[in-house]
């Protein structure tokens, strides 16, 4: 097992995790390793002086004030007093927003479509000077000119 | 009553507005809620006051608890959004608690500083012990949030990575990751106390 594998599996060994194989593995390799055992040792050393930290206990009467204080009415939540107003704000900005983006969007659609149409007359219309120079001579013929 | 009740059936009497059986709920889990608090923010004094809270919030939201989880999942995850809330309100007023200062044995004797006692056969080693507590206690204030509840919840209550990812809200990985950084940062703070 490499000692990368090792190094990645601290944490499993020190929560117990690791299957019994895996542990005797585990315990194999730092037992032969000193690179590992000397990283592995101080990983688990932090962690067991930890445990020397004992905490504190519940001084007299923890139980009965905490009883005691079930008729309170529970604490109000402290809000600033524009807190509503700014959510208020910032709820009409964002309907605002999307309006005009909406707005702005949809003008330009029909300004493209306006554009086009355009273009599709000036198109027509030269066609139709077209025919009319195309069909110039036939009609001089036909004195109709 | 019977104290070999599980916490699960003494919630749904709770439910029922059972008092008997929300004090055997404190009598089991105060000192693993106080410490938990006092672990996380440095002040003996303050943790009783915000431990009856949680204990006040589980009383509220009994009719809400659902047994989908262990009990003590869902009392860490209220305990865990005290001590949020207790940062934010000491981030506003940004003022530095006096008891804080104080080393846990001291705050929880409800005494002011008290001198080495001189008279035990050993003072220098107790000296040495109660800088290791402040030690301790110190390099676990500097931890991130999320490293200092990990820590505190794997190493003191013994919770498992699935209960504490539940807790913090977070996934299995994710929680691995957070102890293993902290364990990192414990590793380097904590050289020359083992």
């Amino acid at each position: 097992m490499s000692c990368q594998t090792i190094k990645g599996q601290f944490d499993e060994r020190l929560d117990g995790r690791l299957s019994d194989p895996q542990q005797a593995a585990f315990d194999e390799h730092v037992a032969t390793c000193a690179d590992c055992r000397r990283e592995w040792e101080a990983y688990a050393g932090a962690w067991e002086v930890m445990e020397r930290h004992t905490g504190i206990e519940p001084s007299f009467g923890f139980v009965e004030r905490t009883l005691r204080r079930l008729d309170e009415p529970p604490t109000a939540v402290r809000t600033r007093f524009w807190q509503p107003a700014f959510r208020w704000a910032a709820l009409a900005t964002a309907v605002i927003a999307l309006a005009v983006g909406a707005w702005i969007g949809r003008e330009r659609v029909l300004e493209q479509r306006r554009v086009e149409i355009y273009a599709s007359v000036r198109q027509a219309e030269y066609l139709e000077d077209f025919d009319v120079i195309a069909n110039l001579d036939q009609l001089k013929e036909g004195n109709k000119l | 009553m019977t104290s070999s009740e599980s916490d699960v059936a003494l919630m749904a009497r709770v439910r029922d507005g059972d008092t008997d059986a929300f004090r055997e709920l404190i009598e089991r889990h105060q000192r693993a809620v106080i410490n938990t608090i006092q672990r996380a923010i440095g002040d003996a004094w303050e943790a009783e006051d915000l431990a009856q809270r949680v204990f006040l919030q589980v009383y509220r939201s009994a009719k809400r608890y659902q047994p989908t989880a262990k009990f003590t999942t869902w009392l860490f995850t209220i305990t865990r959004n005290t001590i949020l809330n207790e940062h934010r309100r000491r981030a506003r007023h940004a003022a530095v608690s006096l008891d804080a200062l104080q080393s846990p044995r001291e705050a929880a004797d409800g005494s002011g500083w008290q001198a080495p006692d001189t008279t035990t056969p050993n003072p220098a080693q107790e000296v040495a012990e109660r800088e290791l507590q402040e030690k301790i206690m110190e390099t676990v204030q500097q931890l991130p949030e999320a490293q200092r509840t990990a820590v505190i919840l794997c190493r003191y209550e013994g919770l498992s990575y699935e209960e504490i990812a539940q807790v913090l809200g977070c996934s299995v990985s994710a929680t691995k990751s957070l102890l293993h950084r902290a364990r990192l940062t414990l590793k380097e703070k904590l050289r020359g106390y083992y």
